[in-house]
């Protein structure tokens, strides 16, 4: 049905958006816009996080039918309880559970290549588009070249001053992951041709760096009070940030559902899947490359893989003499003044 | 600490059985005995979870198993101030109070240094990223290596190859840390024990069904959640089995408390004190099932073990999609004669908390009153006793009016 199935949105990583794009529809991450999740507390339980609260009350409002269909993963517990909900209570015609697994070793990847090819089967029925191998090949190439223009961004911005701020990276990134097509494309190109221009002027006065991490985030709200307060947000280990384009698929496998299995079971991982340890491994080695100054830690609230590693992450980061703050938000950043307060007084420690 | 608080508990039970030799006590002397071996120098331990690893594995070795979730939750039982004291340690060391109470003082006693070392901790993907997560922070503060049975969603011949898969190199873990050599007989044999439990159980669920219920209490919600830490074992049959000839033998004297109201459990059984219990008792309501004491698991096959542990896995009402779960809640509205039913939500417990609505509508259609039961497993801190009266009372008052 050309014209009535044209878009597939998403609620984490863990879903290739090649297979999407390979089926001719666009894949978009959704955000939940509600700015009360009051509509979701009759139907979620009130101790979910606020993402998932948003999302449903945003689908509940008509906000689940911008999509077509919907993808979700196994991401979390709160995540399987939503797809239950989503498929009860909101109109959608395509509500799809795509079986990730928590490992990430040879088993695993196996058993999601093979969760893959079902899921392109299935979403080639409903789009009336056979996913062949090259449509997906072709797809892996664009979302590589997509990332690695996104990595390159990145990496520039191990210099300081930044050449373009964290709170414009990460709303670059944000539209590149909704999936305005060529107005994404075209200010990334723009952005990175920009960039590459640019040559480092070594000047300006030298800013407290920030390394923020923690799960999901779509609202610019955290960056921009870390830099109304005169820090800089070189890098953001955050699933909507740096993590999620770190990611390359082997253009060269001899399977490419296996290709993409690997590459998005493998790192950068999430608190899902990794353990504290190699969270802090990974969040460490950023902290080295970027010549960070201190460590913002966030976690939306109620996020049970997130708030278990929090504890680990602060003692290690303390013990290496890497300053960090721990702070919860409520996805909507809401609460903005009292994260606004802790936020200064933690920069202000590190510029003394 | 909590080895004294396991060797009373054991003692106090084992003076009990020989006053009054009951089923249930053997099954509480058998949990308690078992935390007691985990503090042997020689015994090579296994951390996991009792009600959610495939057991039968564990029984082809000579392991002790050892569930830090039941285990250091058995403190509220005995001291809710001092479980309460524990979790603060959690919380100072930066455990959110929105982390389970469950999973706060098992991390908080294994900074204070109360549990056994483990050789080996495995855990499942369910039911909760809690304790999934709680495995690697203890993991981590002991210096071990985290193992997660990771159990999808959908069952298929893909997902029962997945999960066997796992079990095998889990069966190599166990050859490195027992130093034995895996014995596939062993295994089968533990298997064929395995089913004979089951068809036990299957004659127990059965009898629960009479009205009035034969067994007093919730001792059934309990056993569901760590009554398969025996499951491959000889002496979890012979429990069973005690269990239906007790039953049949109150059923035939009429030996049992008047019954006014049958409700079945959903979720878990607070192990703080609580006024839940003398709520039931005087006003004659009876826990006659438990959504996962059901005889919710088939037959497994001893020539495909791995393939039959998988499907267990598989099979778990908090596995899948809310299907699997509400098939489950249906099936015990068939088969109980029901008057409500009670969800015991802990507020931390998202993956069975946030099925309430859908859980609520489809009992509403079948005409079930359902209570939502608001409270905390093992912080006292988080669980009101008054508030729990009135909830009960009133849905108590919901079900006298439908009679």
């Amino acid at each position: 049905m050309p014209g009535a199935f044209n878009s597939i949105g998403y609620f984490c990583s863990l879903v290739p958006v090649e297979i999407i794009t390979a089926a001719g529809l666009k894949p978009l991450r959704v955000k939940g816009k509600a700015e009360t999740t009051a509509a979701a507390d009759a139907y979620l339980y009130p101790n979910m996080c606020p993402y998932i609260k948003s999302l449903f009350a945003d689908a509940m409002d008509g906000g689940g039918s911008a999509c077509d269909g919907v993808v979700f993963t196994r991401s979390c517990d709160g995540m399987r309880r939503l797809y239950d909900a989503w498929k009860a209570y909101v109109p959608n015609d395509f509500v799809y559970m795509l079986e990730a697994p928590k490992n990430c070793d040879d088993l695993a990847v196996e058993y999601f290549a093979s969760q893959l090819r079902v899921f392109a089967l299935q979403l080639g029925r409903k789009s009336g588009v056979e996913i062949k191998e090259h449509s997906l090949a072709e797809a892996v190439k664009t979302a590589n070249h997509t990332r690695r223009m996104m990595q390159e961004l990145y990496s520039r911005q191990k210099k300081s001053p930044l050449p373009v701020s964290g709170s414009e990276l990460f709303k670059l990134g944000l539209e590149v992951l909704s999936g305005n097509g060529q107005d994404s494309a075209g200010r990334l190109q723009s952005v990175y041709d920009n960039v590459k221009k640019q040559a480092a002027s070594g000047r300006g006065r030298k800013k407290p760096r920030i390394l923020a991490s923690g799960n999901v985030m779509d609202r610019p709200g955290l960056f921009e009070i870390i830099e109304a307060a005169g820090a800089e947000v070189p890098v953001a280990d955050l699933c909507t940030a740096a993590r999620y384009f770190e990611r390359i698929v082997d253009e060269d496998a001899h399977d490419i559902y296996s290709a993409l299995a690997a590459a998005y079971l493998g790192e950068p991982r999430c608190s899902r899947t990794a353990t504290p340890a190699e969270i802090y491994a990974r969040l460490s080695k950023k902290v080295k490359e970027y010549a960070i100054d201190g460590v913002l830690l966030t976690s939306l609230k109620y996020c049970d893989q997130v708030l278990n590693d929090i504890p680990y992450l602060v003692k290690q980061f303390t013990e290496a003499g890497t300053p960090v703050l721990f702070v919860e938000n409520d996805y909507l950043f809401k609460d903005s003044g009292r994260l606004r307060t802790r936020v200064e007084a933690f920069i202000e420690t590190l510029e003394n | 600490m909590l080895k004294k608080y396991y060797e009373e508990m054991k003692s106090g039970l084992e003076a009990d059985y020989l006053h009054k030799p009951r089923a249930w006590t053997r099954m509480n002397i058998q949990l308690a005995s078992t935390f007691v071996e985990a503090y042997k120098e020689n015994a090579k331990v296994v951390w996991t979870s009792f009600y959610s690893f495939p057991m039968e594995l564990l029984a082809a070795f000579d392991v002790v198993p050892f569930d830090f979730e039941i285990a250091t939750n058995l403190l509220p039982m005995f001291d809710a101030d001092k479980a309460v004291e524990i979790m603060n340690r959690a919380e100072e060391d930066g455990y959110s109070t929105d982390i389970c109470s469950f999973h706060r003082l098992a991390v908080g006693c294994c900074s204070l240094g109360y549990m056994p070392e483990a050789d080996l901790m495995l855990t499942s993907s369910y039911y909760c990223d809690g304790k999934a997560k709680a495995n690697q922070s203890l993991a981590e503060h002991y210096g071990k290596k985290s193992i997660s049975l990771d159990v999808p969603n959908e069952i298929s011949k893909e997902s029962v190859d997945y999960v066997a898969g796992q079990l095998r190199r889990i069966a190599v873990k166990l050859e490195e840390v027992t130093g034995q050599v895996f014995d596939l007989n062993r295994l089968r044999e533990c298997i064929r024990v395995s089913n004979r439990a089951r068809r036990a159980y299957g004659q127990l669920a059965d009898l629960q069904k009479v009205t009035p219920y034969p067994y007093i209490g919730v001792p059934v919600v309990n056993m569901s959640i760590f009554g398969n830490k025996l499951a491959g074992k000889e002496i979890q049959e012979q429990i069973l089995l005690d269990m239906v000839k007790e039953s049949r033998e109150k059923i035939m004297k009429g030996n049992m408390v008047p019954e006014k109201y049958r409700v079945a459990w959903l979720a878990w059984y607070p192990t703080q004190p609580t006024n839940i219990t003398r709520i039931f008792r005087e006003n004659g309501v009876s826990v006659v099932m438990g959504e996962l004491a059901r005889n919710w698991w088939g037959e497994l096959d001893e020539e495909l073990p791995f393939e039959s542990l998988a499907l267990w896995s598989l099979k778990n009402p908090y596995v899948g999609t809310i299907e699997q779960r509400l098939k489950g809640i249906n099936e015990i509205i068939d088969g109980y004669k029901l008057d409500g039913v009670v969800h015991f939500s802990t507020d931390a417990c998202r993956h069975s908390c946030a099925a309430q609505k859908l859980i609520g509508d489809a009992l509403k259609k079948r005409d079930v009153p359902y209570l939502v039961l608001d409270g905390d497993m093992s912080d006292k801190r988080k669980y009101s006793p008054d508030r729990t009266q009135l909830l009960l009372e009133n849905f108590i008052g919901v079900m006298a009016g439908r009679k």
